[in-house]
């Protein structure tokens, strides 16, 4: 089933003259892992915020075309509707405390207040968002009080906990060091598992080549690409676009090493091991 | 940034309103009855409350800040109050007065009971739990939201506000010395401090729009009501007390 479909969506924010989203159309199947690149400003975020409802209905501007998430209309819904379809999550962990609350606990169950689910639901809801996150461990601490990669993956569990069937992560790991991004970058794997749909936009291009089905190519808000890790990134062209591909890819370009299955270049560690005949080759 | 300190006693116990309606009747009825006798007794039962609440020690400080305002109070009345007639003892020159002392005294305990009256609220009751209180009593979800986050991020703004000093300071900004060099010193502070703010508000707001903050469904708690037995009998003990008083003060 389609969990999102995205048709010619053009958007433009207010007081500026260039669309920040020209044209996008893409699809996206129940459970699938999607990355977004593309350099600062391609329209990564615009994307992220045109998927919950956030565009249009808390940034104003022109908007056109269609976003149907889950088979809603998005500019026909509301954002409260929408949050329970899709959940987002972006770079700044601070600013995702709702700092009206004194425990994570609280904290993770202020969404489901508001949307007035049932204290039973909530506890259970809320319960298992700790467990997903792995952080059962901080449920009484302050939330101001953690780590950033902490603060970050109690976002992440406010956000779950509403129950979305997709999730949006706006660069979740930009603010994060390396320790605290595996951490999260663990918990979205998990979450992947559990069969929810990834929506992703993210400059760590190793990451995303290890985990994502599909990669969406953004430039200056126009859609380049829209294929697999392995196509997208053994594009000739991809620097043009201000994208470094995976240091893998750019190695086995540079030693001209092609899986000739596929005439694509390998993006992860493991596929450069097994086109080397190493250990994984099947 | 709470004054409020977990203990676990009766007046822990007490549900929010409760308090709020026994703070405001403690903190009134000394204006309503000018009598020293009146004060006086609140007070002593205002103090008990905190006794028994295991706050008494933390009181001590707030009165203590409030000290410089009571005793410029008593020592004003004392040696001017316009009624003033009957000498009582004199440093020097000047001569303090019977009247005054003790309108000055009333004064006194007016202050006091009020801290006393409020930190029985304040010290023994969570702010979310209040807040709580508040909206299930009608209060707008937004109107508490604010009062709520103000608490956490009034410490969050000045660590904010810490960090960029410290970085205009590393590019040479003089932040130190006579009020001029202040005063230069304050635009290239406050401007990033205003615009970081505004660059996070939006991005709460953001936040709490994607957690249902503007649902229109009625708002559910984690927390059960804090419930309290003998809430109700309270409750109408006090505001009987409070009419009383009024009525004892026009017809008497």
């Amino acid at each position: 089933m389609k969990k999102i479909i995205v048709e010619n969506l053009k958007y433009k924010y207010p007081d500026t003259d260039q669309l920040a989203l020209n044209d996008v159309s893409f699809e996206v199947e129940e459970g699938e892992v999607i990355g977004i690149v593309g350099q600062n400003s391609a329209g990564k975020s615009s994307l992220c915020l045109a998927l919950t409802g956030l565009i249009p209905h808390f940034f104003n501007g022109a908007y056109g075309g269609k976003v149907l998430i889950d088979g809603i209309e998005v500019k026909t819904s509301t954002i409260t509707d929408l949050s329970q379809k899709a959940g987002l999550v972006f770079d700044n962990p601070f600013t995702q405390m709702t700092a009206s609350k004194y425990t994570v606990y609280d904290e993770i169950a202020f969404g489901l207040e508001n949307i007035g689910v049932s204290r039973e639901e909530m506890i259970e809801r809320v319960d298992w968002s700790l467990k997903m996150m792995g952080i059962e461990n901080i449920k009484d601490k302050n939330p101001f009080d953690l780590s950033g990669g902490q603060m970050q993956r109690v976002a992440i569990a406010s956000v779950i906990a509403m129950r979305p069937e997709i999730l949006v992560l706006d660069e979740p790991t930009s603010q994060l060091d390396p320790q605290a991004s595996e951490e999260v970058f663990r918990v979205i794997q998990q979450l992947s598992q559990e069969g929810i749909t990834i929506v992703i936009a993210e400059h760590k291009m190793e990451k995303l080549a290890c985990f994502t089905d599909r990669i969406l190519l953004l430039y200056e808000g126009k859609q380049i690409d829209f294929d697999t890790p392995q196509k997208v990134f053994s594009r000739d062209d991809l620097h043009d676009y201000g994208v470094v591909p995976p240091i893998f890819t750019t190695y086995c370009k540079a030693m001209g090493m092609k899986n000739k299955n596929n005439n694509t270049y390998p993006v992860t560690l493991t596929e450069v091991s097994s086109l080397l005949g190493g250990e994984n080759n099947e | 940034m709470t004054l409020y300190v977990k203990q676990d006693s009766p007046i822990h116990e007490i549900d929010p309103i409760t308090k709020v309606i026994y703070a405001l009747v403690a903190a009134l009825l000394p204006y309503i009855l000018p009598s020293h006798t009146v004060a006086l007794i609140v007070l002593v039962i205002s103090i008990i409350l905190l006794v028994v609440g295991k706050v008494f020690r933390k009181i001590i400080p707030l009165i203590g800040l409030s000290l410089f305002l009571i005793v410029s109070l008593v020592i004003i009345q004392g040696i001017f109050r316009p009624d003033n007639v009957t000498p009582l003892f004199h440093f020097g020159p000047i001569i303090f007065y019977k009247e005054g002392l003790s309108y000055g005294l009333l004064l006194m305990l007016r202050v006091i009971n009020l801290l006393c009256a409020f930190g029985v609220l304040i010290l023994t009751t969570k702010p979310d739990d209040l807040i709580q209180s508040f909206i299930q009593k009608g209060m707008s979800p937004r109107i508490g939201y604010v009062i709520g986050s103000v608490l956490q991020l009034i410490p969050q703004m000045s660590a904010t506000i810490a960090t960029i000093k410290d970085a205009q300071r590393s590019r040479g900004l003089e932040t130190e010395g006579s009020l001029l060099v202040r005063i230069k010193a304050f635009l290239p502070l406050i401007g990033p401090v205003i615009m970081n703010s505004l660059i996070s508000t939006r991005e709460r707001s953001i936040a709490l729009e994607v957690r249902g903050f503007n649902a229109k469904q009625k708002k559910t708690f984690l927390h059960e009501v804090h419930t309290y037995k003998y809430a109700k009998v309270i409750q109408a003990v006090l505001i009987l007390i409070f009419i009383f008083a009024i009525l004892w003060r026009i017809f008497l």
